[in-house]
């Protein structure tokens, strides 16, 4: 990429997140309620409820809130939560962690069973094994992830009492003298559920990508030129036509992992997984404008780089795309 | 293709040919983790909560979970006895002493300690109001500034001075927690300094909160656990109170949570938990109800569910209207459908589990008559106050038809109107009730329409705005001192943001309301809050709908001594008493 096409994509995500920015600003301002309304306890009274919106700084113009929340971002302080009175930056530090441990993971995985699995299912297309994993993919990809969840819980978790039924981790373990390793044991334990829902839904789709992208590819011309030349079927399939194949599923996975960030609230619920996506649903229900803003703005700041990136990347693997 | 792309490409080869290499370790690693890994057991007494605690600063930690964690931490003066329900010592060591001539109460303090080991005095008291007072803290203001002074003669005795005498003092002052003047005074100091202090007070991080109850805050995983130990320095260590003996009897609590019931449920089956704190839904009983190590309780609940009007407008300004409509409504079809049983009709907008203050003899509409004489009545009433219809729903012969459109007493249609009620993914319950009420009304040919509204989104319009109809809400925990009608029906708190939602004005009322307040005479009160309740139900701002009953489990191979009260085991009796089994 040349540097001035650079330079000029990125004041593009500039702008674009300043839009972002303002958007999402007034987006929770016009949203009904404000923090207190969820408020029901008949002790509180409106002049209570009006002391607490004063301590918010929510009495003072929306204008003027608007300048404070512009300087204070670009100044790096991303305020305190209304709910949980803890640094917004505090709050997403922890709970990113989490999040990017178990939805990055799940993508990877997925992603390069998906491209593995998907160019052998186009390669013998329409045989006996191309059916069966398409038809598996369907089926993962069609999963309604909450009753997935709750059956693996069920079956894995309770009835063969392999697995915990949710959370992170074992607290008698942690309150305990466990040991380093126990502790990670004891981690590792407490994924695999979450884990295996995430990736038998992901599977399902980059399975089905890779499967249509390599079949439009095997109808090439260069695929034709390599098999006259005489090349090993392996060696077509393989370094030929799958990794043209790939670029899509490049695409989606780069667009996916920045999405991940934003984490599955339906996921974390179910498996009590301390994430950002459940976070993010709780703080935008309950008007935690400081923590909701600031969990939008990471989302919309990681895809706007994700984008840049996969923009990068598809010239530097394909020769033929310049800008 | 580039050389460099070439190497990269050769790499990703390499990688699809070892995938098979990294996936099988790996989940064999993972099945490993669970086979080798099985808990030990332990005697901690393990609670599942439904969501993580907001703070575990009091003054911000005002939700369920946060009270549920605190509680064990912080304490009263004085709290409800489990099962009188009337007002006993706890931190005090006697029922105050009340000086009518001066309106002074005074009371005297026991021997407690806070957690750290240090004297729980006067002080902390004095300390605490005047916290009260310089934050203007929300929901303990707008009770305690009925002090105007309190003095601390020595360190186990304070006297309160009262502007005038209160019904409340002790229900709505004396039952709130005292903090300790050592922990706070710094915080309180720097935040009085700021330019929000009650929004830095809010704020602070508090890691080892300070208490005299009988449990400490030994760590917190956020996100994973909270563990607590009992505290060497409970006050009550020993004590007959409340007709139990005080433990604790536990050494550690763990509190994990479960982000959804139907998991939390699972955890008690499997023993993972020993209580679940939350009300478990009817659909889950018959399961438990099978297995022997699972105990189940029922308990009266302190809520009201009901249908609120908007009296400030058409058309239920009109009282005979809403008459036919508590008239039409069919609460034994919300106890037995709805609540399955498990729950009571609700007659009066005190619970009738609160008994000392629940009044019997309310006027009560069609209870117990079926469909065909609950039209007929309504039609009677609403007849009566001139409303016609072109078809009317009951026919010459008495047969109840389907009637054409109501029509007001002017003459004109009935405009369409809507009731709102919480989506169902907030309260299921609710929103069927509501779809309920509308097909109810529409049997009078009232143009009723039942409106899921996001539960921020109703509150705001209700409550802020006054833009509505009707309306289906509820309070799940009502404080058990009945003030709280003065706050839904007093004329003065028809504003936004007010509790009287439905803009009920009757000066009556407000003058029994106001004369409740300052009778002290618990006898004479009762007499006063039966009256209110009379005025309510015979006008009607508010149809109470039903009050479901707490439905608890707990496992019952690792500990037993649970505490029954109105709203359920969930309370510091419970927490003072379960034992191991033996």
């Amino acid at each position: 990429m040349k540097p001035g096409v650079f330079l000029v994509k990125l004041l593009e995500i500039a702008l674009i997140f300043f839009i972002i920015l303002t958007l999402l600003f007034f987006l929770f301002r016009l949203s009904p309620g404000d923090p207190v309304s969820k408020m029901v306890d008949p002790m509180l009274t409106p002049e209570d409820m009006d002391h607490l919106i004063s301590q918010m700084g929510l009495d003072r113009p929306v204008w003027e809130q608007y300048l404070i929340y512009v300087k204070n971002f670009f100044t790096g302080r991303f305020g305190v939560s209304f709910h949980y009175g803890e640094p917004v930056k505090d709050i997403i530090k922890q709970r990113l962690g989490w999040t990017i441990l178990l939805f990055t993971t799940s993508t990877v995985m997925a992603a390069f069973a998906g491209v593995y699995l998907g160019k052998i299912a186009a390669w013998k297309k329409n045989s006996r094994l191309d059916n069966i994993m398409s038809i598996s993919a369907l089926v993962c990809y069609t999963l309604f992830i909450p009753w997935f969840a709750l059956l693996l819980l069920w079956g894995l978790g309770y009835q063969l009492n392999l697995f915990p039924l949710g959370g992170v981790l074992t607290p008698e373990l942690w309150v305990g003298a466990g040991s380093f390793v126990a502790k990670a044991l004891d981690l590792a334990h407490h994924m695999v559920l979450p884990l295996m829902t995430l990736f038998i839904i992901n599977l399902g789709s980059y399975l089905l990508l890779m499967r249509s992208s390599m079949l439009s590819v095997l109808q090439e011309d260069y695929i034709i030129t390599a098999r006259a030349k005489g090349l090993g079927e392996t060696v077509i399939r393989d370094k030929h036509a799958a990794k043209n194949a790939a670029l899509p599923v490049i695409t989606s996975v780069g667009l996916n992992l920045a999405f991940s960030i934003n984490g599955g609230a339906l996921t974390e619920q179910i498996f009590t997984w301390p994430g950002i996506g459940r976070e993010l649903i709780f703080a935008v229900s309950n008007n935690d404008y400081p923590l909701a803003q600031a969990c939008f703005l990471l989302i919309a700041l990681v895809v706007l780089v994700a984008n840049l990136i996969v923009d990068l990347l598809y010239a530097w693997v394909d020769p033929r795309i310049t800008y | 293709m580039r050389p460099g792309i070439r190497n990269m490409c050769n790499r990703f080869d390499r990688s699809y040919s070892y995938l098979s290499c990294i996936l099988i370790p790996a989940v064999f690693v993972l099945v490993l983790a669970a086979s080798c890994h099985k808990e030990k057991p332990s005697l901690y007494l393990k609670i599942g909560l439904p969501e993580a605690p907001q703070s575990l600063n009091l003054w911000l930690g005002t939700d369920a979970n946060s009270k549920r964690i605190l509680s064990q931490i912080y304490q009263p003066l004085y709290r409800r006895h489990p099962k009188t329900l009337k007002i006993i010592p706890w931190l005090a060591a006697a029922d105050p002493v009340f000086d009518p001539e001066k309106s002074t109460y005074t009371v005297t303090l026991r021997q407690a300690k806070w957690s750290d080991g240090s004297d729980f005095t006067s002080e902390d008291v004095v300390f605490t109001r005047q916290l009260f007072f310089d934050f203007k803290i929300p929901g303990r203001y707008s009770k305690w500034k009925l002090i105007h002074k309190i003095d601390a003669p020595d360190p186990h005795t304070v006297v309160f001075h009262l502007k005038e005498p209160s019904a409340i003092f002790m229900s709505r002052i004396m039952t709130v927690p005292i903090v300790s003047k050592a922990e706070w005074q710094d915080v309180v100091k720097k935040a009085l300094a700021t330019e929000k202090p009650l929004r830095t007070l809010q704020d602070h991080v508090v890691t080892h909160p300070m208490g005299t109850g009988p449990f400490v805050l030994t760590q917190v995983k956020k996100g994973a656990y909270i563990h607590m130990k009992k505290n060497p320095y409970f006050f009550g260590t020993g004590l007959t109170l409340g007709g139990h003996v005080l433990g604790p009897y536990v050494d550690d609590i763990l509190f994990r949570v479960y982000g959804t019931s139907d998991v939390a449920i699972l955890a008690l089956k499997k023993g993972d938990i020993d209580y679940y704190w939350w009300d478990i839904q009817a659909g889950h009983l018959e399961d438990l109800k099978g297995q022997d190590d699972i105990d189940l309780y029922f308990n009266k609940k302190s809520a009201l569910y009901y249908l609120g009007f908007n009296l400030r407008k058409p058309p239920f300004h009109d009282r005979a209207l809403r008459r036919a409509v508590a008239t039409v409504v069919d609460k034994e079809f919300i106890l037995t459908r709805v609540l399955q049983g498990y729950g009571t009709p609700m007659n009066s907008v005190v619970p009738s589990g609160n008994h000392f203050w629940y009044n019997p003899d309310v006027k009560t509409y069609s209870h117990g008559l079926p469909r065909e004489d609950r039209i007929k009545a309504a039609v009677k009433i609403l007849s009566t106050a001139g409303y016609t219809w072109q078809t009317p729903p009951v026919g010459e012969d008495g047969s109840v038809v389907e009637p054409s459109p109501i029509q007001l007493p002017s003459g004109r249609k009935m405009d369409k109107f809507v009731i709102l009620t919480p989506p169902a993914d907030y309260d299921p319950r609710r929103a069927f009730v509501g779809t309920m009420v509308q097909e109810w009304l529409r049997d009078l040919g009232m143009p009723a329409f039942a409106r899921p509204m996001a539960f921020t989104a109703l509150l705001d319009t209700v409550k802020g705005k006054h833009e509505f109809d009707a309306f289906i809400l509820g309070y799940g925990k009502l404080n058990l001192d009945p003030d709280y009608l003065r706050a839904f029906f007093y004329s003065k708190n028809d504003r936004p943001r007010g509790w009287n939602m439905s803009g009920y004005s009757n000066p009556e009322f407000d003058a029994i309301a106001d004369a409740q307040r300052r009778t002290i005479d618990p006898e004479e009160r009762q007499q006063l809050i039966y009256k209110m309740q009379k005025i309510i139900l015979a006008d009607l701002p508010y149809l109470p709908l039903y009050n479901p009953n707490v439905i608890e489990a707990t496992l019952n191979q690792r500990f037993k001594g649970w505490v029954s009260k109105v709203n359920g085991i969930g309370n510091i009796w419970s927490m003072c008493t379960v034992k191991p089994v033996d």
